[in-house]
């Protein structure tokens, strides 16, 4: 149980490091392929996409921002 | 050559460029601590593996896993990746993390290695050839997925059979690997000068945006201007983290708190 605990922590830091990112984007593609597939418009669709890459950026580094308040 | 071909070459190269000075810092110590044959010994194995690694997970997902489920998981992961690239970035642009010192981390590295109060063998020494190689296969990883990513990407934008996206983008970060290789030997010293939080923040935005449009051709979005909209979503990000920095840098601590901090000195002692 161990390697595969290690694999999976390996590969989360590889490739996101970072829980609010991963959530971020995962919420904006799975989002996104919803209203895809529910015919959303065009414009819509990609707003929400690029919205909540975007939030999800803001949302860790103002983390980082309340961590190192305080840390002091 | 069109724009995008360019564009994963560049990719590549300024990905790699940021890499291969890092993996450079820890080559370059075991050269002078242990040997130089033990530090190219490790260098090219790992450069071997990753050679490999390219090879067969590139052609391995070109062939098996459809376009449109590749482009929506290559868009997720570019845009992953592209993320925490910009979210070093814009902490180090505002002052809210230490700029990436190769000249600290060389000494460091030094002071560790001599600490094990070996003498230099002159032939291969397992520790230094497994260092090397370690320090040069983590590194490149990172390469190798943009190289895979990009690359596969730009096969599947141009359709001819001559065309080969994964060489291209192979071909950038062989040229950073020959750039770091002939300044680190002209040098002999750390690469300090390489403006390495500017490359990472500039390939942050490219992995961005390239995922972003990537990825939202995957979900069936149909961008406008088509790829001239790359441009917008590169124009935009550029706003954004440029808006980000300037939102973060009054939280930055002093430089002389900062430096007492990384010293572990007391303010006034350093003030003064």
């Amino acid at each position: 149980m161990k390697p595969i605990m290690n694999a999976l922590k390996a590969t989360y830091y590889f490739f996101a490091g970072d829980a609010i990112l991963l959530v971020a984007v995962l919420l904006a593609f799975g989002l996104a392929t919803l209203l895809a597939h529910v015919s959303a418009p065009n414009v819509l669709v990609a707003v929400i996409f690029i919205a909540l890459i975007v939030g999800g950026l803001t949302l860790t580094l103002g983390r980082e921002l309340r961590g190192r308040k305080r840390g002091g | 050559m069109t724009a995008q071909v360019w564009a994963v070459i560049l990719a590549a190269f300024l990905a790699s460029t940021v890499e291969f000075v890092e993996a450079f810092t820890i080559v370059l110590v075991v050269g002078v601590t242990i040997n130089w044959r033990s530090a190219f010994a490790g260098t090219l194995a790992a450069v071997g593996a990753l050679a490999i690694c390219v090879a067969t997970f590139g052609t391995a997902l070109v062939v098996f896993v459809p376009l449109a489920a590749l482009r929506f998981v290559i868009g997720l992961l570019l845009v992953l990746f592209g993320l925490k690239w910009l979210k070093k970035a814009i902490l180090r642009y505002a002052g809210l993390k230490a700029l990436h010192d190769e000249e600290a981390i060389y000494e460091e590295h030094l002071a560790e290695m001599r600490a094990r109060g070996e003498a230099p063998p002159a032939r291969l020494n397992p520790f230094g050839v497994l260092t090397s190689f370690k320090s040069v296969l983590l590194e490149g990883l990172e390469v190798a997925f943009i190289v895979i990513t990009f690359g596969i990407q730009a096969n599947a934008d141009n359709h001819s059979t001559q065309f080969n996206g994964i060489a291209l983008a192979a071909l950038g970060a062989a040229a950073a690997l020959l750039l770091v290789v002939a300044a680190g030997a002209l040098i002999r010293a750390p690469l300090q000068r390489v403006p390495e939080n500017t490359l990472k923040y500039v390939v942050g935005i490219m992995l961005t945006s390239f995922g972003t449009f990537w990825g939202g051709e995957g979900l069936g979005i149909t961008w406008w201007q088509s790829d001239l909209f790359l441009l917008v979503l590169v124009a935009f990000y550029l706003a954004v983290t440029g808006a980000l920095i300037l939102w973060l840098r009054p939280f930055a601590p002093p430089k002389a708190a900062a430096r007492k901090k990384a010293l572990g000195q007391p303010a006034e002692e350093v003030a003064g």
